[in-house]
């Protein structure tokens, strides 16, 4: 059992050293600089009100991811936090119906995966995770993350027209 | 197709991170350890057996028999003094701040000084802190939107107190908290203490039961009277305006210890009206029968 301080330490040296990608992480979800600081500043917040409670020192870095997809994912959810509309960033800017005939580049059809087969691409594919850090951070067992990287693989497979290394399952 | 991948991946890592990144973080391991402490203090409070009362207002309940014992503590002129005990100027390129932090002496009270002292202590750093986030923010939003560094104007938080009332029975003073960027707006947080048992005051205490009648009908007594007599514009309770006192209701109290009620700019008056105040005198004979 680690001292509390010493898990505050941990945590908060993590966060010093890793906040320039935690800032990406949460842009790539929220596509807005306020709101991503938002989202980084109660994440670390969150995560330091709670450190004592973490068991496992080792763990602290998948927790921390999870905290701040969580945050990532719910900050339009349950707010009267408006998106903004002026972004002319990819995804917000997209038909309603995307037309799947038309082929798009990677970007777009990362956008338009659904959220939980977006953020195991993301985290393979951008924060170099291990599935197994995935399935930790997002609560899902191993298999139905592969599954979802699969899946989310194959339709941006669909979409672009290019074939995307399955080596890498 | 992996270069795409890669590609992609260069652009995600491209993405430019806001200069003020740090100071968000910074910010942000200074709430996460209050948060932290405050978790902590609250375990260690139900460890002890203790039930733990959080209260926006002031909490100084001492146990009955200490109450009963202060209570029989000679009063001596003036018992309890506001002190400053910090001046603390912050100031950068996205905020200056000002602050006046008092501290409460009260003659032969150390607990009771210290409660208070904590609780102001607390409340300040708190809207510092918040302050803070803000002016980041607005200079964040400002920059990002093409404003050059140079040219934002720091958000001005000048936070000050001031005393109302200290006699022998009353401690009464407020904490305001302004706040200027193109506009300025102010926060205030009174704190009412009976000194004789150490609690807060309530209207309720001075007023008696019928307290929301009798200071509601002073309340608009005193504004139907500045609007014909001083011009003074109110809103109308259907628009917002004033509509009866709530049982939060801000008040301090003036030097002989009668109520005053309290509005903030904006609240039953618009904004060129400033802060508006009330004050209730007493009715005679729950002033003579003191307690």
């Amino acid at each position: 059992m680690t001292a509390p301080t010493d898990k505050r330490q941990l945590l908060i040296d993590h966060i010093l050293a890793g906040q320039d990608g935690f800032y990406r992480l949460a842009y790539s979800y929220v596509k807005d600089p306020d709101a991503a600081m938002d989202v980084v500043q109660e994440s670390i917040a969150k995560a330091l009100g709670k450190v004592d409670g973490l068991r496992q020192p080792a763990y602290l870095k998948t927790w921390f991811y999870r905290i701040l997809v969580n945050e990532s994912v719910n900050y339009f959810r349950h707010s009267r936090r408006l998106v903004p509309l002026d972004q002319d960033g990819p995804g917000l800017s997209a038909a309603p119906e995307p037309d799947y005939s038309a082929r798009i580049d990677l970007h777009n059809a990362i956008e338009r995966l659904g959220e939980k087969e977006r953020t195991v691409i993301r985290l393979r594919f951008f924060e170099d995770l291990k599935l197994e850090e995935i399935a930790k951070i997002t609560g899902a067992n191993l298999n139905t993350v592969k599954s979802r990287l699969y899946k989310g693989l194959k339709r941006l497979r669909a979409w672009t027209g290019e074939d995307f290394y399955e080596g890498s399952l | 197709m992996k270069d795409h991948f890669e590609q992609e991946k260069l652009s995600y890592q491209s993405v430019e991170v806001p200069p003020a990144l740090s100071f968000t973080v910074a910010a942000a391991i200074r709430e996460g350890d209050r948060r932290r402490r405050a978790r902590r203090r609250v375990r260690r409070a139900c460890t002890a057996g203790l039930a733990g009362c959080a209260c926006f207002c002031l909490l100084v309940n001492s146990s009955p028999a200490l109450a009963s014992a202060l209570e029989q503590v000679p009063v001596l002129g003036h018992l309890a003094r506001l002190v400053t005990v910090e001046e603390y100027h912050a100031h950068n390129r996205t905020r200056l701040i000002d602050v006046r932090r008092p501290a409460l002496t009260v003659t032969g009270r150390p607990q009771l000084e210290e409660a208070i002292t904590v609780e102001i202590d607390q409340q300040i750093d708190l809207l510092v802190e918040e302050a803070e986030l803000r002016a980041e923010e607005q200079y964040t939003a400002f920059t990002v939107t093409g404003g050059q560094e140079e040219e934002f104007l720091p958000v001005i938080v000048t936070i000050d107190y001031e005393l109302r009332c200290s006699n022998q029975r009353y401690l009464s003073f407020l904490i305001y908290q302004t706040e200027v960027q193109a506009t300025a707006y102010t926060q205030i947080f009174a704190y009412n203490l009976d000194l004789t048992t150490g609690e807060p005051v309530t209207l309720e205490d001075l007023l008696g039961p019928d307290y929301q009648a009798i200071a509601g009908e002073a309340v608009q007594a005193e504004m139907d009277r500045r609007v014909r007599e001083e011009d003074a514009v109110y809103f109308t309770a259907d628009l917002g305006g004033f509509s009866g006192i709530t049982a939060g209701q801000l008040f301090c109290l003036d030097e002989s210890g009668n109520p005053v009620i309290l509005f903030q700019k904006y609240e039953v008056a618009p904004g060129f009206m400033g802060q508006q105040e009330f004050t209730v005198p007493i009715p005679e004979p729950s002033l003579q029968a003191g307690r």
